[in-house]
């Protein structure tokens, strides 16, 4: 055992080694990197984080490929057809494989995963980027999003996007803003795979079908077609697929067409079917015991197999009692609680995924770290992702509902009059894995040694203590009338001083002022990190983080040394702001 | 060691994929017959930024997204303003706590209020407050 570990161990540095290598000159040679960024926005270390990630991917992906190798082909019988025996391993495994293929993207310098790797739960894998400019830069660097990197853990749960009018409450979708509705497929885990690899700042190809011209010539086509049918990859593509595929989308050159690569009817036709596969494969992986593996402390507790210390038992009541967590963390309890009483009934479900599939405006102020407010001038492309600056506001559900700037078109006409109810809410993500970090690194939280995450949409808050507290303190004596970066003096940012919510519109008032105690905060944390996977059985790959833990300082106060002042605000821009139906009350 | 694992992983999710029950989303509950204030209501807060006014009431069930509702002016009779703030009804509580932001008051003004609650469809719970008077800073 020891010695495979050391291997596996060499095998990483000499991947890295040998890409760093390789990929030394190319980046020096490049004619031009997009960096409109003041300094200090980027964190010096981006180009041998992004490297590291890479190499990191890169030995994943052999290791999903020796899997494959290994796996006994299924076999396809009966009727329906259908894939015996190793079918769920076979399209699990091709999801892997497309996830960590930086193929997928017009410089072949990104993955899925390079936002996304298994060590963070499947979100950022990056630390100082978490700390600095929150979005993960692209293909074409440094375009770079809006938000952070969700978790994939436990996304493919969540319902395909419904108004219930009963209820008058939307439920499901993926993304922080619902955008991938599932309207089509069914299943919006397997559509927010369609979105990052023709995201202008993420993959960026500009057109779909240059997943199934990159797939015509992968390592694992023959497993695709195994999968999906014999043939499912022949698409006569023209000569000048290439060019078109390895040029970022939104370059001047497309100006609005989303389908430069001049296809027939039907080939288009199976690079749609392609490109849905690739949707229903990624979901498949993310579904998989490999991702989504109902293996956490708190799944031993369900099963009787794992006792709580006092800490996280204190914890997981003041979630479900006085932190009022579970009212939208659902954890699957149900009995009506008497004042004084404790629930101690036995779970609704087995896998309670800790969300309650809605959204929420939890009040978070305007992060001015975020590279979207500073991607304002054209690219070497021409593009330029936000030309509104600091004019932008994050309207989450809302902007979505209008197929607003930044978000993508809303399939459901009906919905649209609904935006001014939703403006400012987020996705209520699963709590699930909010903990996990590298085997390395045993926290998220300072003075570690920790790995340095980045929590709800726009990266605001740097640690879990920092969550319950913002949760537990927003409204009280610590809210400040001020923007980030314009704390009163005498006052500490994070600790006791809150700056205004970006969008004070539907701000969800379950929370802000709990009353909680220091300990008690504490606690929470405690319960939260049961939730992470790998206690019951080794979270798969979570051993392949190679870059540093970090040390010292005080969760309270962790990253505050990166905040900077936001400039003035502009009003918000008319293309968000101004969209009908407008926000009520107006957003300034 | 690794191959193995990942073997055994594998197997593992077929299983429990196979065995995954249907996603559960907040259970809406019963609709109390009679909503009633156990606590204030009373100002959280009152200063130059914010306004918050809060209060405790049985659970009044029905949409788990509800809003406390407060109707307000400055004329006691006369409470024709209002501002509402949402909250998630705790199906395990039984008591439930709304909280109402104010951000457009005048400043140095005197307002009455009273409070209510709805779901999310609008349906008031009627609830039977008290006015009450406070004067912004």
């Amino acid at each position: 055992m020891r010695l495979k570990t050391l291997s596996a161990g060499a095998i990483v540095v000499l991947i890295a080694l040998g890409y760093t290598i390789v990929t030394y000159g190319q980046q020096n040679s490049s004619p031009s990197v997009y960096n409109p960024y003041p300094p200090g926005i980027l964190p010096p270390n981006l180009n041998s984080e992004i490297h590291r990630v890479l190499a990191e991917i890169d030995f994943i992906e052999a290791r999903a490929l020796e899997r494959w190798h290994k796996m006994k082909p299924p076999i396809l019988t009966g009727q329906p057809p259908t894939l015996q025996n190793t079918g769920t391993e076979a399209v699990e495994t091709l999801g892997e494989l497309l996830n960590f293929d930086k193929q997928m993207s017009p410089k072949r310098n990104e993955a899925c995963a390079s936002c996304h790797m298994p060590y963070a739960a499947f979100s950022g894998p990056i630390p100082s980027v978490n700390l600095t400019m929150i979005a993960y830069p692209g293909t074409e660097h440094f375009r770079a999003g809006k938000r952070t990197a969700q978790r994939y853990t436990y996304a493919p749960f969540f319902p395909v996007l419904q108004y219930n009018q009963e209820q008058a409450l939307f439920y499901g979708g993926n993304f922080w803003d619902s955008r991938a509705t599932g309207y089509q497929l069914r299943n919006p885990d397997a559509e927010q795979a369609q979105h990052p690899p023709v995201d202008t700042q993420e993959m960026g190809f500009p057109d779909t079908a240059c997943i199934a011209f990159r797939l015509q010539h992968s390592p694992y086509r023959r497993l695709f077609e195994e999968v999906w049918g014999k043939g499912s990859l022949d698409i006569d593509f023209p000569p000048e697929t290439e060019e078109i595929c390895r040029t970022p989308g939104g370059a001047a050159i497309f100006g609005t067409n989303a389908t430069p690569i001049p296809l027939s009817p039907a080939d288009r036709t199976h690079a749609n079917t392609v490109y849905d596969h690739w949707g229903q494969s990624l979901d498949a992986y993310e579904q998989s015991v490999q991702v989504s593996a109902f293996s956490s402390k708190f799944d031993a507790f369900l099963k009787g197999n794992y006792t709580m210390t006092a800490d996280e038992m204190a914890g997981y009541k003041l979630f479900n009692g006085k932190g009022n967590c579970n009212s939208c963390h659902v954890d699957g309890l149900g009995t009506t609680l008497k004042p004084g009483q404790v629930d101690t009934s036995t779970p609704a479900t087995v896998n309670p995924v800790f969300s309650c599939f809605g959204s929420a405006n939890e009040g978070l102020p305007l992060n001015p770290r975020d590279a979207f407010y500073y991607q304002t001038k054209p690219d070497p492309y021409g593009f330029t992702a936000n030309p509104y600056g600091f004019g932008y506001r994050d309207l989450g559900l809302g902007t979505f509902l209008r197929s607003g700037f930044g978000s993508a078109p809303n399939p459901n006409a009906s919905w649209r009059k609904l935006a001014p109810s939703v403006d400012g809410q987020m996705q209520v993500s699963s709590a699930r894995n909010v903990a996990m970090t590298p085997q390395q690194c045993s926290t998220t939280e300072a003075p570690g040694p920790y790995f340095q995450k980045e929590f709800f949409h726009n990266g605001y808050i740097k640690s879990l203590k920092q969550l319950v507290h913002f949760y537990n303190t927003r409204d009280t004596a610590f809210a400040y009338p001020v923007t980030s970066g314009h704390c009163p003096q005498g006052t500490v940012e994070r600790v006791n001083c809150w700056p205004m919510p970006e969008v004070k519109n539907n701000l969800d008032m379950t929370t802000g002022d709990l009353g909680l105690t220091d300990k008690e905060e504490d606690q929470i944390v405690a319960f939260l990190q049961t939730l992470t996977d790998g206690f019951t059985r080794p979270y798969p790959n979570r051993d392949t983080y190679t870059g540093a833990c970090m040390h010292g300082g005080s969760s309270k106060t962790q990253g505050n040394e990166f905040l900077i002042p936001t400039p003035e605000l502009p009003p918000c821009a008319d293309a968000v702001c101004g969209v009908s139906p407008v926000p009520s009350p107006p957003i300034p | 060691m690794i191959r193995s694992f990942l073997k055994t992983g594998m197997t593992v999710a077929i299983l429990v994929t196979s065995l995954l029950a249907v996603a559960q989303v907040s259970p809406t509950t019963k609709k109390a017959a009679h909503v009633r204030i156990t606590e204030g209501p009373e100002l959280e807060r009152n200063d130059a930024y914010l306004v918050i006014v809060r209060w405790t009431s049985n659970n009044p069930g029905g949409t788990p997204e509800h809003y406390g509702v407060v109707h307000y002016g400055t004329n006691p009779t006369e409470l024709d303003q209002s501002a509402k703030s949402p909250i998630r009804l705790n199906p395990g509580h039984d008591y439930t706590v709304f909280r109402v932001r104010m951000d457009s008051l005048k400043r140095r003004t005197t307002y009455y209020y009273k409070v209510d609650s709805m779901g999310d469809n609008g349906d008031p719970d009627g609830v039977r407050s008290p006015v009450r008077r406070f004067t912004t800073q």
